[in-house]
């Protein structure tokens, strides 16, 4: 019988795929590796996202659930929340105990009742609404607070070369 | 592509070098002499050698891993040059041994650790793939065994020739085998439990623990190794510098590992101890799936004090990080019961029921203070010879209101032929036989009957044991024991405290209510009040308060009650005569008033 952690993956893999949330795919980049997953992102309608669809790389521990997967964007993304180099900053990302923005409150982070597709869905949701106060891309924040028709261009370009255009 | 061009330009420089090196010297033995008494040569043949080496691990790769995931590689790469930095440190103090053939041993040494770090992480990510094929198999047994033997043999080759021929930097190859050795060992043991786990149908709860020991183990052993070569190498040589960060991380690993196993052990504790486990139809009430694993869970699970059904191995391994639910985040070990060591002194026995008086029939007049506008009143013969019947709740509340009354039960209770022996004990109240016929014949919401009027000043809430007799040695025993039953009987306490807390709230709701009638209803209640007020204060002591509650518990309705206080009964009979009798003639005196 395989280990805890693989099962549950592929119990969460069995169920994205039976049952899939709008706007969102993931799964396995490889059947040998589960622990290592591609999901795409559609942006969501009516933000300054809307149309794009954002290729993401999620890394997952080996004691997962116990333990968060680490998000990567494997596109350009310029979004307050997001590092410049694509890792996504949410707080359910977060084990309880580690505080890297020291922001958060232990009720918003990682447990085991997370799921792939409540990460997915949360990040979505910071699409649609970015948190500026946590501030992983500090200009982006900047921007979207101050100077949001710049914000919006940015994000527009970052849409079209999400889709190769 | 690019390893490639670096191999066959290497290659062709070392042929230009050998060549050249022919060609001057015609012969074989002046050109070895000529290479070797040249730099420039030199440095080629020993580039070409590092491409050798490089190329003869490409081959072991090939052979032993195939492929290389991209996680191995990082790791690697990360590995490697800690370790180069470190056997640069291990030259500097060997700088006398400095030799090709010292060289050499490092560079083996490196290379064979690559194999065990290579080793180390294919054996872990057998736990991740759901695909493991023959050929991964027959590859990490072939190499865990000739990496074993290797190390074997460089230890024995280390120990025999510092036995031998004195200390020497055999000493730190020796050691380092070792420590290679246990790596080895804990790579196999680690195989042998994934294959074991693999081959099982369902899934194995205890592998988790074994491995937990096992890294104890492990991590004693290399702490214990690092200690003696750092002790050994000060005393025969300098410090080791080199050997300082791989001991550091040992020792950290070690103590992560001891800090586990506490918490786990005591996760495990936690989970025999305090909470229950879920029964079927709990199970059945959730969705059934445990929301760690995501799969079903059929017997082996438990349930928080939040209510949250998990499996047993899942808390276990939750619970050795966050001692939080993973639902709704109660930190479990803060809200455990804290009557564990003190069983809380309010907390009355479990029921025991004194029957004897169950058919007794009660005995006693009208109330003397009964309102004009309680028609029902004449039934009430009837209905408390019935009194057993009535509900749980029921009961309770009589109860508390019994007690409520107790205080000024001596001038208020008009019943002339209340029998006193303390033997038949019916010293009932009014209050209690209204309350029975009350909520017999109205509607249940209506619960709280309107009680007479009464100072409130007098009245005292339930009152808690005054001392520990109160609790039989038995049940003492089975609160302070740490098994299931203990946990129950001490709940069963808490549940007691509880009851008096809502009983005290319902001497509220009895006084507002009082309050009203006393407003509404003339003359006479005011007077019983008054009369009430006068004659009694010093009375409503403590002692009449357990009298009442000791005499209350063998009357057949209340004996069911969670206040079955059958050991006060035997503490307080000797005041209660006394308390009686005065009573008695308080309740005459009374009645007579009334007249």
């Amino acid at each position: 019988m395989a280990g805890a952690a693989l099962r549950r993956l592929m119990a969460e893999y069995k169920q994205l795929v039976t049952n899939p949330p709008e706007g969102i795919v993931a799964g396995p980049i490889s059947e040998e590796n589960f622990f290592e997953w591609e999901a795409l992102i559609t942006g969501p309608e009516g933000t300054c996202f809307e149309g794009g669809i954002f290729p993401a790389k999620l890394i997952f521990p080996f004691d997962y659930p116990l333990s968060p997967p680490k998000m990567q964007f494997t596109c350009d993304m310029f979004h307050p929340n997001v590092y410049p180099d694509g890792r996504v900053c949410i707080s359910i990302l977060h084990a309880p105990g580690d505080d890297p923005m020291g922001y958060e409150t232990s009720a918003e982070r990682w447990s085991p009742v997370q799921s792939v597709e409540k990460i997915l869905l949360s990040v979505v949701s910071i699409l649609a609404e970015p948190n500026d106060e946590s501030g992983a891309n500090v200009d982006a924040a900047k921007m979207w607070r101050e100077n949001r028709e710049e914000f919006n261009r940015i994000s527009e370009k970052i849409v079209r070369k999400s889709l190769g255009l | 592509m690019r390893n490639l061009l670096v191999t066959v330009a290497t290659l062709a420089l070392t042929v230009v070098v050998v060549g050249n090196a022919y060609i001057q010297k015609k012969q074989f033995y002046p050109s070895v002499v000529y290479i070797t008494k040249s730099n420039p040569s030199m440095a080629v043949i020993y580039l070409q050698a590092l491409i050798i080496i490089w190329l003869m691990g490409k081959l072991m790769q090939k052979i032993f891993f195939g492929e290389l995931r991209a996680a191995e590689i990082e790791h690697l790469i990360e590995r490697f040059w800690y370790a180069i930095t470190e056997t640069c440190l291990a030259f500097t103090v060997f700088k006398d041994d400095f030799s090709p053939k010292f060289i050499a041993l490092f560079a083996l040494l490196l290379f064979l650790k690559i194999f065990h770090w290579l080793a180390e992480d294919r054996v872990d990510y057998m736990e991740r793939s759901p695909i493991i094929s023959w050929l991964f198999h027959t590859r990490i047994v072939l190499l865990l065994t000739l990496l074993g033997v290797v190390d074997l043999y460089f230890i024995s080759f280390a120990y025999h020739h510092t036995i031998t021929k004195g200390a020497s930097v055999q000493l730190v190859f020796g050691f380092e085998y070792a420590i290679l050795l246990t790596v080895i060992v804990n790579t196999t043991i680690k195989y042998i439990l994934h294959i074991i786990d693999m081959n099982r149908e369902v899934f194995w709860e205890n592998k988790a623990v074994f491995l937990l020991h096992i890294e104890v183990l492990i991590g004693f052993i290399k702490v214990a190794l690092y200690m003696c070569f750092v002790a050994l190498m000060i005393k025969l040589y300098t410090l080791p510098l080199f050997a300082f960060r791989p001991m550091y991380y040992s020792m950290r690993n070690f103590k992560k590992a001891l800090n586990d196993i506490i918490q786990s052990r005591r996760a495990i504790r936690n989970m025999n101890t305090l909470y229950p486990d879920a029964t079927a139809e709990e199970l059945a009430a959730a969705d059934n799936v445990c929301i760690i694993c995501r799969e079903e869970m059929q017997a082996g699970a438990k349930k928080l004090p939040c209510n949250h059904i998990f499996h047993v191995s899942c808390l276990r391994s939750w619970f050795q990080r966050h001692q939080t639910c993973p639902t709704c985040r109660l930190n479990v070990l803060r809200s455990s019961p804290d009557s564990q060591s003190t069983p809380h002194a309010a907390a009355p026995p479990p029921p025991q029921i004194p029957l004897q008086n169950a058919g007794v029939p009660p005995l006693f007049a009208f109330p003397a203070w009964q309102p004009p506008f309680f028609p029902h009143m004449p039934n009430v013969n009837i209905h408390q010879a019935n009194a057993p019947n009535v509900g749980e709740f029921q009961r309770q509340q009589q109860q508390q209101q019994q007690q409520t009354q107790q205080p000024s039960q001596p001038q208020m209770s008009a019943s002339q032929s209340q029998p006193f022996s303390s033997e038949s004990g019916t010293s009932q109240t009014p209050g209690a036989f209204i309350d029975s016929s009350f909520s017999r014949q109205f509607p249940f919401p209506f619960m709280i009957p309107p009680i007479p009027p009464f100072i409130p000043g007098i009245t005292t809430p339930p009152l808690p044991p005054q001392n520990w007799n109160g609790l039989s040695l038995e049940e003492l025993r089975q609160m302070e024991d740490t098994g299931r039953r203990g946990v129950e009987a001490r709940l069963q306490c808490l549940r007691n405290i509880h009851t008096f807390l809502d009983a005290s709230v319902i001497l509220m709701q009895q006084y507002l209510t009082s309050a009203t009638i006393t407003a509404t209803s003339g003359v006479t209640t005011s007077n019983v009040g008054s009369q009430n007020n006068t004659s009694d204060s010093n009375k409503t002591n403590e002692t009449v308060a357990a009298t009442n509650l000791s005499t209350d518990t063998s009357e057949p309705s209340t004996s069911q009650t969670m206040f079955s206080n059958q050991s006060f009964e035997t503490s307080s009979t000797s005041n209660s005569a006394s308390d009686k009798s005065e009573n008695s003639n308080q309740q005459n005196e009374f009645q007579d008033k009334l007249r």
